[in-house]
């Protein structure tokens, strides 16, 4: 249930696939402009890797961090260092060390850490008969280095946790932030989620579930189209993105600008598939979000789907949203936005979040790219396709539904 | 162990901290004390894998905390001379 403490959403920043800031890459979702291109890796002895997929290729480590600290970071954490100072500074703080912030925590969200330092050692001891991996590996590696990181850069002295639940990690991290503020325990948090998944391995093993879209330099493009008919599986990709959660009062006293109020959180599990997702256990995590929020479904104007393009877990989506919403379902505004950034795993859930947020910030919410055919499996809502949406947006959603059956759905108000 | 050899070891620890850290390599001499050249705990850890991976020797699990640059090249020293520390 909703507490006295409100939670204001005054910073973000994340890693933008196309390169430039936060103002670009929401103009560009807007505009459905989709940052999915054919990634392509050579190998000495394996087939090499030909898929469509999501990079940060401009991303500059040590230009971003300097080269002593981005040294000691594997890509995940660079990325989500990076990501955690740009909403730093997004949110008007200072980086001082002066001030105790011993009520300051972080909260992460990651799939696979360290995931590229692991395929690196491997490689080094399995295929190039090395004894032994560099001394930084273990730390490098470690599924906690982004948070760690973050703290140690920000002086951030209350929990510093990391949340691994697959697709749903970093809205399970930002979710998990919420009864810390609203119960007094941290008066600020820095949540959020980085990953760096494309690793050789990484990406033959999502390849032999038969999931991942297909594509050539020319289609790879528009290779996730969720809610299509012709819709053919999932785009990876990598990122980060952060956001600073704060006492609301706290916010207020300091002149912070707040983007929108961090209403509430749902979180469930479908007890049932490990892969296969489920009506039911989506459905009460949106209708627990939106209690949480102390809200009614009447006040939803749009959800932010999980919506990752595959053939089995598109429908039930919208299946669930219309469980949720009833009549009212073809008046709720929904779109897919992984169409355009990709299944960034880990990290997905706080992009999301971040284009929910800027989306009630700005009144105007972004389409799913290249939805021209939408599959009668998936009707019912209101799919924003095209351009963007603008109109009367007060309150949103933004879901994120795991591998495993973990369900967790954000709720956020536009800031009045 | 000649003086040639020695130069060897200095400068194979100056190039990394140079490459790593940016520190000046004209700071390296053998006085020099490693804690203001930054070598903390981690950065001790893949100097001694350095010297390991370009002098082909295998640095003894337990060897006393280097203080200067000078003890840390004594300790590489030994090794490479086949001695125990």
């Amino acid at each position: 249930m909703a507490s006295a403490r409100r939670v204001a959403v005054t910073g973000l920043g994340l890693v933008s696939p196309f390169g430039g800031d936060l103002a670009d890459f929401f103009g560009r979702m807007l505009r459905g402009e989709s940052a999915i291109r054919l990634y392509t890796r050579e190998d000495d002895v394996l087939r090499p890797l030909s898929v469509p997929a999501v990079r940060c290729a401009n991303f500059d480590a040590d230009a971003a961090l300097g080269r002593s600290l981005s040294y000691t970071m594997d890509r995940y954490s660079q990325l989500g260092t990076t990501a955690a100072l740009s909403a730093w500074r997004d949110a008007g703080l200072p980086r001082t060390k002066d001030a105790p912030r011993n009520d300051w925590g972080v909260s992460w969200g990651t799939a696979l850490g360290g995931t590229l330092t692991f395929e690196s050692g491997y490689i080094e001891m399995l295929r190039n008969g090395r004894e032994r991996v560099p001394p930084l590996s273990v730390v490098l590696g470690m599924s906690n280095a982004a948070a760690s990181h973050i703290s140690i850069q920000l002086g951030l002295g209350a929990s510093s946790a990391t949340y691994s639940v697959a697709c749903a990690s970093s809205a399970v991290a930002i979710g998990e932030a919420l009864p810390k503020i609203r119960s007094g325990e941290a008066t600020l948090m820095v949540v959020g989620g980085s990953e760096a998944p494309l690793s050789y391995g990484v990406v033959r093993a999502w390849e032999a579930m038969r999931i991942l879209a297909l594509g050539d330099e020319a289609s790879a493009v528009r290779a996730c189209r969720p809610f299509s008919s012709d819709r053919q599986g999932l785009v990876l990709g990598e990122g980060a993105g952060a956001m600073v959660l704060e006492d609301w009062d706290h916010a207020v006293r300091r002149g912070a600008r707040i983007y929108a109020e961090f209403a509430g959180c749902g979180s469930t599990s479908d007890h049932d598939h490990l892969v296969r997702p489920n009506v039911d256990g989506q459905t009460r995590a949106m209708r627990m979000a939106i209690q949480d929020g102390g809200m009614t479904p009447d006040e939803v104007d749009y959800i932010n789907a999980h919506g990752t393009a595959t053939r089995e877990g598109d429908p039930i989506e919208i299946a669930a949203i219309r469980g949720v919403f009833g009549s009212r379902s073809a008046a709720v505004a929904v779109s897919a936005t992984k169409s355009m950034h990709g299944h960034m795993l880990g990290a997905t859930g706080v992009v999301e979040a971040i284009i929910t947020v800027l989306s009630l910030a700005s009144q105007e919410a972004p389409p799913t790219a290249y939805l021209d055919d939408l599959d009668r499996e998936c009707t019912g809502v209101r799919h924003i396709t095209g351009g963007s949406l603008r109109g009367s947006l007060r309150a949103a959603l933004s879901n994120s539904f795991a591998f495993g059956g973990s369900n967790t759905v954000l709720a956020f108000r536009a800031p009045h | 162990m000649n003086s040639a050899m020695k130069q060897d070891h200095l400068t194979v620890l100056s190039e990394f901290l140079h490459k790593r850290e940016n520190i000046d390599p004209a700071r390296v001499t053998p006085e020099a004390s490693l804690e203001e050249l930054r070598v903390d705990s981690l950065l001790l850890l893949e100097l001694l894998f350095e010297f390991e991976d370009r002098l082909g020797v295998k640095m003894p699990q337990d060897i006393p905390r280097p203080k200067t640059v000078g003890d840390l090249l004594g300790i590489v020293d030994k090794v490479t001379a086949g001695n125990g520390v």
